[in-house]
């Protein structure tokens, strides 16, 4: 048995076919992952899909140059250069079409880059006869059949970009982040803009020989946007990124070898799963610790009435009083609440029970205030003594946007309750109001 | 005043526009050094691209901007800028030292990381404005005025002596405000010029020292006691005088 799950996991590993795939793979999921960050941040994913179409077209370009004046078949430098070619003229192009006419930049997009695709394949079936690119090849990919010069351009591509990217790291985090001040700065943006737009096109033409025109941009966007679920940092976000993209490709590599699956798809798959599984159990942006904090919410109210028991019962107060002082809708809000309560450092816990901290004490006082307030309130509208303590017992809550202080002018800032208790003084930067 | 200081900023017969829709029309101001100066006007009335001209981010069809004496192309890294809320990605992976950091970035050189006392600086900047407690939070994870107060504290690492402010005051609660503004006025005691794009008319008056009102053009340009007359601001804000007027008649009381 465990045997035979060695073998699964070796046998694969000793094929030179399987050896390249996962060299080549991996190195350009890597730094697609990395770009990829930059291009979710921007939202220009669907320049990306635009990318990989366009270059179609020179790569048609290349190929035919290179035939008709050399007379050489396939050749892969002057193909990629066609393809960058191909993917910056595009760039251009929608940059034109959305600044001189009122045309919206995605629909420049779209309409540019099926241009270009149909461009390139017009000219591929024209020349048939003089360009073998098997067009099949070029919309799926063919992860196992990299061929040598392919993964030379693979990995060159791939050292070049992640180098640039690297070194200038500073500058696109600022350019992608405030466009403005980068310009303010001096920073060249458009230049900048321009530099990203080639490593996304470099990087996504020599993928598309690995996973196809229509899976590319999966590997660009999908690992990057994983690692956006995990980190609150850029340069994490592009680590993350260029891990997942990397496991993405060895993952789909297995699972084409064992399911016997198309390469490019059995990545893809592969990639889309582990981005879902992220998306559930990310610790802070997934969905399950989303249901998980809204379940441990607890109402502003439990926590008020908390802290006015202990500030009234004036010494520490144990669970008990508590239980009986305080509405919780549910029976296990109490608990929940007075834990919340400490992590925030509004109370703390000593022998005979609860006490306030001093943040909990000014909290307190304010929620006192209100409490008073309201009284007095209640008071001079003529509602009978009797109800008035219940009746401000559940007003006290309501103090947001200033109510208590509007309260308190009405009033002519009374310096006392109808029970003759003073009046605390209104407090800045008490906690819950804390800008 | 013995000596004529050169002017801050000076914006001669500025006009941009967006395709055929100018945006301003030959705006023309000069702003003094040591000035906290608000620029108010109604919705569209161009408030954001006359800053975002000021620094040197739009260009402009006609017209010319110095800083300190210099045109603005070769002032770059001259003005800080403090954006928009709502021009703001709030879910960038960014943490709040970081963006304070920003404001070191046109010092360092493109081949070198950043320094100890880069890091110093920014982190000196963030208790400028009492952010150190939050430095490494993520920016989206911080309330209105804690956000508001991060840009700020990144426009101060800059360590320009020109500061711009879009809108600092939209979405924050009073006590915020007052905590905003008593940076602002720190700095400007500091030596620096601010200029504040403002929507509260009822609190202009109170804040700054200069008021600038624009609606594509300049319609005044002076203290607020000069700018804020109602025939003037029933001309600019059109339909909603009404309000103004009240509001005139309040500031006629004080």
């Amino acid at each position: 048995m465990m045997n035979g799950l060695i073998q699964a996991f070796w046998a694969p590993l000793t094929e030179t076919y399987f050896q390249k795939a996962l060299i080549g793979g991996c190195a350009v999921a890597l730094v697609s992952g990395v770009v990829g960050c930059l291009v979710v941040l921007r939202r220009m994913a669907f320049l990306g899909d635009a990318l990989s179409h366009a270059m179609i077209a020179g790569v048609a370009g290349g190929y035919l140059v290179m035939k008709l004046l050399f007379g050489i078949e396939a050749h892969a430098p002057s193909m990629l250069l066609g393809s960058l070619i191909a993917a910056v003229l595009t760039v251009a192009l929608i940059g034109l079409v959305s600044r001189v006419s009122r045309v919206k930049e995605d629909t420049a997009i779209g309409i540019m880059y099926t241009g270009v695709f149909a461009l390139g394949v017009v000219v591929v079936s024209i020349f048939r006869q003089y360009i073998h690119i098997d067009l099949m090849h070029f919309i799926m990919g063919d992860i196992l059949g990299v061929a040598d010069a392919d993964l030379w351009v693979s990995v060159l591509v791939s050292a070049l970009v992640l180098s640039v990217l690297v070194l200038f790291f500073r500058h696109f985090q600022l350019a992608s982040f405030d466009p403005v001040m980068a310009a303010s700065t001096g920073l060249p943006v458009l230049l900048l803009d321009y530099a990203l737009t080639s490593c996304v096109s470099l990087v996504v033409v020599s993928a598309v020989s690995m996973v196809g025109v229509i899976l590319v941009v999966g590997l660009l966007i999908t690992p990057a946007a994983t690692a956006y679920l995990l980190s609150d940092r850029l340069d994490r976000m592009m680590a993350l990124a260029a891990l997942f993209g990397v496991t993405s490709v060895i993952g789909g590599l297995y699972l084409c070898v064992w399911l016997d699956s198309a390469g490019g798809g059995a990545v893809m798959l592969f990639c889309t799963l582990q981005f879902l599984v992220v998306l559930v159990l990310a610790p802070r942006y997934g969905i399950l610790a989303r249901w998980l904090r809204l379940r441990r919410l607890v109402p502003q109210q439990v926590i008020e009435d908390v802290l006015i028991t202990v500030l009234r019962q004036k010494k520490d107060t144990p669970l008990q009083v508590l239980q009986q002082f305080v509405q919780a809708p549910q029976h296990a809000m109490l608990p929940k609440a007075l834990r919340q309560m400490e992590q925030e450092g509004l109370i703390g816990t000593a022998p005979d029970g609860y006490r306030l901290t001093e943040a909990g004490e000014k909290e307190a006082g304010q929620v006192l205030r209100a409490h008073r307030l309201w009284e007095s309130y209640l008071a001079s509208i003529g509602t009978p003594p009797e109800a008035v303590h219940q009746t401000a017992h559940r007003l006290e809550h309501i103090r947001a946007n200033g109510t208590v202080d509007y309260l308190d002018e009405k009033l002519g800032k009374p310096q006392v309750d109808p029970h003759g208790q003073k009046i605390p003084p209104r407090q800045r930067n008490n906690h819950f109001n804390e800008p | 005043m013995d000596i004529k200081k050169v002017p801050a900023i000076e914006v001669r017969h500025l006009t941009v526009s967006y395709g055929a829709r100018p945006a301003l029309l030959d705006v023309s101001v000069t702003i003094e050094q040591d000035q906290l100066v608000g620029v108010i006007g109604p919705n569209g009335s161009g408030k954001s691209t006359f800053i975002k001209a000021i620094l040197g981010f739009e260009k402009p069809d006609v017209g010319q901007i110095l800083i300190g004496g210099e045109d603005v192309q070769n002032a770059k890294g001259k003005v800080a800028y403090v954006p928009q809320r709502g021009a703001v990605d709030w879910d960038f992976p960014i943490t709040v030292k970081e963006v304070a950091l920003m404001g070191r970035y046109q010092r360092i050189p493109w081949y070198r990381n950043a320094s100890a006392a880069d890091r110093e600086a920014a982190m000196e900047a963030l208790s400028m404005v009492r952010m150190t407690d939050f430095a490494d939070r993520q920016i989206g994870q911080l309330s209105g005025g804690q956000q508001q107060r991060v840009f700020l504290a990144r426009a101060l690492a800059q360590g320009s002596d020109i500061l711009l402010l879009d809108e600092p005051f939209a979405g924050v609660d009073a006590a915020t405000e007052r905590a905003i503004l008593d940076v602002l006025e720190r700095a400007k005691s500091a030596g620096k010029t601010l200029v504040v794009v403002h929507h509260d008319l009822t609190t202009a008056a109170e804040y700054f020292d200069n008021l600038i009102l624009l609606k594509q053009r300049l319609y005044a340009y002076g203290p607020p006691s000069a700018v804020l007359h109602e025939e003037l601001l029933s001309q600019v804000y059109e339909g909603r005088l009404r309000v103004f007027a009240n509001l005139m008649a309040k500031e006629g009381a004080r």
